[in-house]
């Protein structure tokens, strides 16, 4: 079943490592840009079933709880969203009150999912964030109060001046809220990023790789202890708690999304609408296409994909199921290249699924690279 | 052509003292092609002899000149190659002149190898024109080059002229001293014919393009005759004069310079000093001084992607149709597969070589690090040259090894002496001479294994002097010494292309230098790897890459599977470029690690 993605493209302060497609908000940009959506989603009315939705941002927390319905309303009339549809909407800790998340359930979100980022705000000030600790976990009971029963929360590793003992008491701060399910990423720095210059500036400075990968094997321990079942490389959730909808990246299926630089896959097909979020409005305003770097996958392309994006998952990627897709063994061609990553203990391969140890995800690039056949993008 | 109105001459000069800019003034000024016409510097024909601001190859030109008296002259500017490996190609574009403008520049003043040239010309009695170059630059010391003139050189400054070839001040009166003090051309028409090669290339339409400078006698079209060293026989297609472009004419005589084609397939059969006479009427006295260039620097060249293999002989074949002194023989390595041991004549022409294939062919390679040409005698008494140290005996087989010996003039500053005499100490050089001219500059001659200079040597005597010393040589013989072949095992494998004779004495301290920069050079892989230098069974050095631990993309945003792809292929292209020995995968930068020692 289809996946639905809706971009909202607005932040009250922008972070000083993010990189996402995002600009600060403005209320009469974002009262022409709901209006475009539901332009958008409109015209792309077509009855597919769909049992996931998604606000991801940006901060998808500005939109009023009445505009987060109005698109809802709008994806229902243009699809057969299935009733118990995992609806999630992203949003920044300080956006919220008890009401305002009670509203946002009303208009139909079922889970939540909070930037958290770190639970030391000493942290959160170096990353330029605008809520602190206790309102992380504030928030977390908000919704709790809200009658939401799937709430999730995403931490930040490997920050600057962080060491390993700080990042565990984020992870145990966590642990102590209680979310369903929780996301912990490694801070990637973008190139031109803003905090580059900072930690310059302050002599601030990156824990080794070595340190980052103890920050993620000693987090994803605390968390088995907790309860929780890490499945996915950054995803860890309670059972039955697992993002639906990110699943379907990880899973080769398929899903539209909409609003601007919001990227789709559908039918072999991949793209992206256009970035820029004025230019998105205009062009839904003079009926113009929305799609860029539009790529029609060959099946072996869609193979190598599959497998790249399924190696994610903690139960790794079914090769059999690949090939009868796609005709396209990937095992028989790479085995060469995957072996050595079996010899070195952190993947192995059972006849079917090509699994990723612990260890191993902490390199899913080098394997997932051994996977790729030619270059296919410029 | 009357000998008395043709005047040939070369310019000698140190790289980027001017001697290009100063050609292209003389075509402009003689009218041989306009200045729209003129490409900046017309006589560095190749891309990459410009771009790297030095002439390989000699072209010679022909201007026709009328001199203030009236009386037209020709004048033949027989250029030189301007780097210590084409040493010999110096020699014989020497040989075909009279005279030679001596081109210093007044800010730089006489560097080694202009004083190398200079003693060349002087030995092979040519009138020497001393010109003081860019004396428009503010850092101009005309008054201190006269006297390194004197001083270093040993010639009169007096009749030293001035002269700026960029803003063209000074070159009419070069020119009226080319015509009034060069001696002119004193061979005989009537007598056999006798030419001296001095270049030669290969031309995809015309076949070989000999360039000769006819010392007795006369050629034309359809004429027999005989490469004397190659004892080959052709027949004259045509003949021409380069003004500057080609131009056939239907004689070359006595005194005069100009190319011949004779259906000559590669240019090793017409080699440079070579002399060329007719058939029906030889000359009894070749032209002197002819040798065969030998291969010094050798080193292993590998296609990084072992299919390519065919493709790499094919343009080694090519490349060798115009490249003589260049040799090679199919190699295999356990570590890079297969390939070709590659002989030089210096580590600039590998360096050439290397680039021209890499851009002409489009070859991705990989380099092993140079070495030098050994002489092994066994213990049954024979006598081989091996240039590679996989070639090496066992130990237990050599009575004698020998390494060659060059003879090293370095010519600096006074306060740059120190550091100079310590690193030809390090070097194992034996000093033969030091000695302090008036002008604040400090002669000093060393001999030193070959080796030591392949290495680093240039690099640092440029960097230790800041750039003032410069540096020529020449090969003399070889001596014997303790060397020893140090192995390099990754994993316990060892890897024969990174293998290298060493002194016994430095054997430690290099092995501990080399592991170290390879730990650099080797990323981090799945497991660790061990690296070590060996000297038979004992090792001398061991360092480790760590396992790598992470590389992950942790977060794969909103569905973007295609900018993960992206992120994917670039990683994987990486990895392409790298050749892997057992499980290890080696950057092609790691072979040649032994060069980037001591470098951070």
């Amino acid at each position: 079943m289809l996946g639905l993605y809706v971009h909202v493209p607005f932040c009250a302060a922008i972070c000083n490592y993010c990189n996402f497609n995002r600009g600060l908000y403005d209320e009469g940009l974002k009262l022409r840009y709901v209006a475009a959506l539901l332009d958008e989603i409109a015209r792309a009315r077509d009855g597919t079933p769909a049992d996931t939705i998604f606000f991801g941002g940006g901060t998808p927390s500005l939109l009023e709880p009445a505009e987060i319905r109005a698109v809802l309303d709008a994806l229902r009339r243009s699809f057969a969203v299935t009733p118990g549809a995992e609806v999630t909407l992203e949003a920044n800790p300080e956006t919220v009150t008890a009401a305002r998340l009670a509203a946002y359930r009303e208009a139909g979100v079922t889970r939540v999912s909070f930037g958290a980022q770190s639970f030391r705000d000493e942290e959160l000030i170096r990353l330029s964030r605008l809520h602190s600790a206790h309102r992380a976990s504030a928030a977390v009971a908000e919704a709790r109060t809200a009658g939401f029963d799937n709430v999730s929360l995403d931490l930040m590793m490997w920050l600057p001046q962080q060491t390993l003992a700080q990042w565990l008491v984020s992870v145990d701060a966590l642990i102590g809220v209680g979310p369903d399910h929780a996301s912990l990423y490694l801070l990637e720095l973008y190139p031109n990023a803003p905090l580059k210059d900072t930690m310059a500036r302050e002599h601030w400075s990156l824990a080794p790789d070595d340190d980052a990968a103890d920050m993620y094997l000693a987090a994803m321990e605390r968390l088995d202890a907790a309860g929780y079942t890490q499945y996915e490389i950054s995803n860890v959730a309670r059972p039955g708690r697992e993002s639906r909808h990110n699943l379907k990246y990880w899973q080769d299926e398929e899903w539209l999304g909409f609003g601007c630089g919001a990227h789709s896959t559908r039918g072999g097909v991949r793209w992206k609408n256009r970035s820029a979020t004025v230019d998105y409005i205009e062009a839904i305003g003079a009926g113009a296409p929305l799609a860029t770097e539009v790529r029609t996958l060959s099946p072996r392309e869609r193979a190598e994909e599959a497998a790249f994006t399924g190696l994610r998952l903690s139960a790794g990627v079914d090769l059999e199921a690949i090939r009868l897709r796609y005709a396209v063994d990937l095992w028989d061609e790479r085995r060469h290249e995957l072996e050595r990553f079996v010899d070195a203990g952190i993947l192995s391969y059972d006849g079917r699924r090509l699994q990723l140890s612990r260890r191993g995800m902490l390199l899913a690039n080098e394997v997932m690279a051994a996977l790729l056949g030619s270059s296919v993008l410029e | 052509m009357d000998q008395r109105y043709i005047r040939n001459f070369s310019i000698i000069a140190h790289i980027d003292h001017g001697k290009s800019t100063l050609a292209d003034r003389f075509l402009e000024t003689t009218g041989a092609l306009q200045a729209r016409e003129m490409e900046a510097q017309v006589l560095d024909a190749m891309d990459l002899e410009r771009e790297r601001g030095i002439t390989i190859k000699a072209h010679p030109v022909r201007l026709n000149y009328t001199a203030k008296s009236g009386q037209q002259y020709v004048l033949n500017l027989i250029d030189t190659p301007g780097h210590v490996d084409f040493g010999y190609e110096v020699t014989r574009s020497l040989a075909a002149c009279e005279g030679a403008l001596l081109l210093i520049d007044a800010s730089q003043g006489v560097e080694a190898q202009t004083l190398a040239n200079a003693y060349l010309a002087v030995e092979n009695n040519l009138e020497i024109i001393p010109v003081i170059n860019k004396i428009d630059l503010p850092s101009a010391q005309p008054d201190e080059c006269k006297r390194q003139i004197e001083d270093i050189i040993g010639l009169d400054s007096e009749t030293a002229i001035l002269a700026s070839a960029k803003a063209g001040t000074g070159v009419v009166e070069i020119l009226e001293a080319i015509v009034d003090r060069l001696p002119t051309p004193t061979g005989s028409f009537e007598a056999p014919l006798k030419a001296l090669i001095f270049d030669s290339w290969f031309d995809p339409y015309r076949g070989v393009v000999i360039v000769v400078r006819v010392i007795d006698g006369v050629m034309r079209p359809k004429m027999r005759i005989r490469l004397m060293a190659a004892k080959q026989d052709h027949e004259i297609d045509s003949l021409g004069v380069f003004s500057p472009k080609a131009t056939p004419v239907d004689e070359l005589g006595a005194g005069e310079v100009g190319f011949v084609v004779a259906n000559i397939k590669v240019v090793a059969d017409a080699k440079i000093g070579d002399t060329l006479t007719e058939v029906a009427r030889p000359t009894t006295e070749p032209f002197p001084g002819f040798k065969e260039l030998k291969p010094m620097v050798f080193a292993g060249l590998y296609p990084v992607e072992s299919s390519q293999y065919a493709e790499l002989r094919e343009a080694l074949d090519k490349l060798r149709l115009n490249d003589a002194s260049f040799f090679y023989e199919p190699e295999t390595s356990t570590a890079l597969g297969f390939g070709f041991r590659c002989g030089f004549l210096g580590l600039l022409h590998m360096e050439i070589v290397q680039e021209r294939l890499e851009r002409e062919f489009n070859m991705e390679l990989v380099t092993t690090a140079p070495g030098v040409l050994y002489r092994v005698t066994t213990t049954d008494g024979v006598v081989q040259e091996i240039d590679s140290p996989a070639k090496l005996p066992d130990a237990g087989r050599i009575a004698k090894l020998e390494e060659p010996v060059i003879s090293a003039t370095i010519l600096t500053p006074s306060e740059h002496v120190g550091v100079i005499l310590q690193l030809c100490q390090d070097k194992r050089g034996v000093q033969k001479k030091l000695e302090y001219m008036k002008s604040d500059r400090v002669l000093i001659n060393y001999e030193i294994p070959f080796n030591e200079v392949v290495l680093d040597f240039y690099d640092r005597l440029k960097t230790i002097s800041r750039g003032y010393a410069s540096l020529d040589y020449h090969v003399i013989g070889f001596w014997e010494s303790p060397l020893v072949k140090m192995d390099v095992l990754v994993n316990g494998d060892p890897v024969d292309a990174l293998s290298m004779i060493v002194h016994r004495d430095v054997a430690y301290e290099r092995g501990k230098a080399l592991v170290a920069k390879m730990r650099e050079l080797i990323p981090r892989q799945m497991f660790e790897i061990a690296i070590q230098a060996a000297v038979g069974t004992r090792i001398i050095a061991r360092e480790s890459v760590k396992a790598l631990r992470k590389n992950v993309l942790a977060k794969c945003y909103g569905g973007d599977i295609s900018r993960k792809r992206k992120l994917l292929e670039k990683q994987k292209e990486g990895k392409r470029r790298m050749k892997r020995v057992g499980k290890v995968e080696i950057p092609q930068d790691a072979f040649l690690a032994v060069l980037k020692m001591g470098t951070e």
